[in-house]
């Protein structure tokens, strides 16, 4: 481009000089001042030409900044001899640089941003994921009480499945308008942990929650949501009711040999028992009422003995039959007393099994006597046991003629302090004496209890114990 | 003046007997049922004067006894002393509702239940 340039001035001056020599040589005489008008033109004219190169170079400089530029190069950038063009691209060069830095700059926090939203993600999926599988159902709402979060309890409790990208008003999911309410209220009153005791009805019973309100607040300390958590109460408030029901039982039954005992006490103190013969009376009342109250407290410490693992058991190889026949004499004069019959079962030889004999005594003792008190004066109770070969046990049954048992009190009739409503009326009781029978068997003994029965024709309560050959048979394997 | 008739009411023998004998020391008749269904059947015959029931029974609870005592005209109106071995107290609601003239709590003194007996038959003979 540079040759270029030059090759024109030449041109030009060349041209000029041409012309005036040509002029000269046909004897032109000039006019000085046409001369002078014709150098000055040309003057001009290379003035112009080296202007328009000039510019013409610049343009081109231009071009190739602007190729540079485009290419992202600017540090190729170097060009000479214009200061115009130079200053520019020092200009140039300045600001692509603080732009490249700037760019750097960028490019570092948007990385920097996305690590920290990488994180963020993981962090706001791991605290869903901990929500999620919280046992208690976590029910998250916004500022219109639409419905934000669910986890999976709270799905289950009310049944529905949540879109998490969709936010709906929580009556299209729940179908309770007081707990609806109830958040609502909490929300409208700001208040933050809030305790509520609520209750579902669910497909078979009730079920009953310590829900905990608070309203999550902004930076602006303005409402943004409610996080509602519903803990699962319904077992620890039947624990709690059966625990009363078992207060007042033992309260009952500790209260009756007592205020059998202290009623005749005042009596023998206030000179009511007129003859020796009333006073002997009175003395063996207190006596045995005293013995009553005692083989009750018994009762319940044993179960607690068995629980906590701090019974003492003495086991030694001994007949169940035996242990049977011992127990129908202890309970005959009690069954006597209502006339009931109670057979007994035919003497088996090889019915060893490793036992406490007390204890197994209690047990059969205790089915016993259930037998008797849910059985009508008249009835038939039937004592089996039996020994199975094949599955190393003995099979005790005690057969009643009873009342029966409702279909759905069977599966708790050996929980602690249980008893059947329907038959309360039947007999007093703690419903301690089934659970001790459960304890003894099974955490004592490693056996297994069961019942079946009927309403109207009675029930069979029973054991299996293992044999005493089959535990001989385990320890030596 | 004729003798005052009581009938006490209790599943415990022995609680039955210890009430039945300060009670005829004190010159009460006195009748004794073993729940509150014996009880009803009873005072169809020999209406009485005064009634000491226990409050849980089987076959027929206390609070039974009496709500069907109330219902029925002829006995609404008998004095009533209700013995309970439950560990809460009977409401004041309940009490009033049923007219029963006070709780006495197991174990009680049976000299305590003469007094009651004696305070209940005087305020019903003056009302």
């Amino acid at each position: 481009m540079g040759t270029k340039k030059y090759y024109l001035i030449f041109i030009l001056i060349l041209s000029a000089v041409t012309l005036v020599a040509n002029i000269v040589s046909i004897g032109f005489k000039p006019n000085p001042a046409a001369v002078i008008a014709v150098v000055t033109g040309l003057c001009v004219l290379i003035a112009l030409s080296v202007f328009l190169n000039y510019l013409s170079g610049t343009i081109s400089s231009l071009e190739v900044i602007s190729e540079k530029l485009k290419e992202g190069r600017p540090d190729e950038l170097h060009m000479r001899g214009n200061a115009a063009i130079e200053s520019l691209l020092d200009a140039i060069r300045q600001f692509s640089a603080d732009s490249v830095q700037e760019t750097r700059d960028m490019e570092k926090k948007t990385a920097e941003y996305k690590l920290e939203l990488q994180l963020l993600t993981k962090e706001k999926e791991n605290t869903e994921a901990i929500i999620y599988s919280i046992r208690d159902a976590v029910i998250v709402s916004d500022e219109y009480d639409r419905l934000v979060m669910a986890n999976a309890a709270a799905e289950e409790l009310f049944g529905f499945k949540k879109d998490p990208d969709v936010s709906i008003s929580l009556e299209e999911f729940i179908d309770d308008n007081d707990f609806i309410e109830l958040v609502r209220q909490n929300r409208q009153s700001r208040q933050c942990h809030v305790k509520h005791e609520v209750t579902f009805d669910g497909d078979q019973h009730q079920r009953t929650f310590d829900c905990i309100i608070s309203c999550m607040k902004d930076n602006e300390n303005q409402v943004s949501g409610v996080v509602a958590v519903l803990h699962d109460i319904t077992r620890e408030k039947e624990i709690s009711r059966m625990k009363n029901d078992f207060v007042s039982h033992v309260s009952h039954e500790l209260k009756t040999p007592l205020a059998s005992i202290n009623a005749y006490a005042e009596m023998l103190v206030d000179g009511e028992a007129e003859d020796q013969e009333t006073i002997t009376e009175f003395c063996t009342i207190i006596q045995s009422q005293a013995q009553r109250l005692n083989r009750l407290i018994e009762e319940i410490l044993n179960i607690s003995r068995i629980e906590s693992g701090l019974v003492k058991v003495n086991k030694e190889c001994l007949s169940v039959a035996i242990v049977v026949q011992e127990a129908v004499k202890m309970i005959e004069s009690y069954a006597a007393e209502k006339n009931i019959t109670v057979n007994l079962p035919a003497p088996i030889i090889h019915d060893q099994v490793n036992a406490d004999k007390d204890m197994l005594s209690q047990v059969v003792i205790n089915l016993l006597s259930n037998a008797v008190k849910y059985t009508e004066p008249g009835g038939n109770i039937k004592v089996d046991s039996e020994v199975n070969e094949s599955d190393k046990i003995v099979h005790v049954t005690v057969t009643d003629t009873g009342v029966g048992i409702p279909p759905e009190d069977i599966e708790h009739v050996f929980d602690k302090f249980y008893r059947v409503e329907a038959n309360k009326k039947y007999a007093k009781g703690t419903g301690l004496g089934l659970n001790l029978v459960q304890q003894i068997v099974e955490t004592v003994h490693d056996g297994k209890v069961f019942v079946t029965s009927t309403i109207g024709e009675g029930s069979t309560f029973g054991f299996d114990m293992p044999l005493a050959t089959s535990q001989v048979e385990e320890t030596v394997k | 003046m004729s003798q005052r008739k009581a009938l006490v009411v209790d599943d415990e023998i022995h609680i039955v007997q210890v009430v039945a004998i300060k009670l005829r020391n004190n010159g009460f008749d006195v009748r004794t049922a073993e729940n509150g269904a014996v009880a009803l059947e009873l005072i169809k015959t020999e209406k009485p004067d005064v009634i000491v029931t226990d409050y849980q029974m089987p076959v027929m609870s206390g609070l039974e006894f009496i709500e069907n005592l109330r219902g029925d005209p002829e006995t609404a109106d008998i004095p009533v002393i209700m013995l309970t071995a439950r560990g809460f107290a009977i409401e004041d609601e309940k009490k009033e509702q049923l007219k029963i003239a006070n709780c006495l709590s197991k174990p009680f003194s049976p000299r305590e239940v003469l007094r009651c007996i004696e305070e209940t038959l005087s305020t019903s003979s003056v009302t």
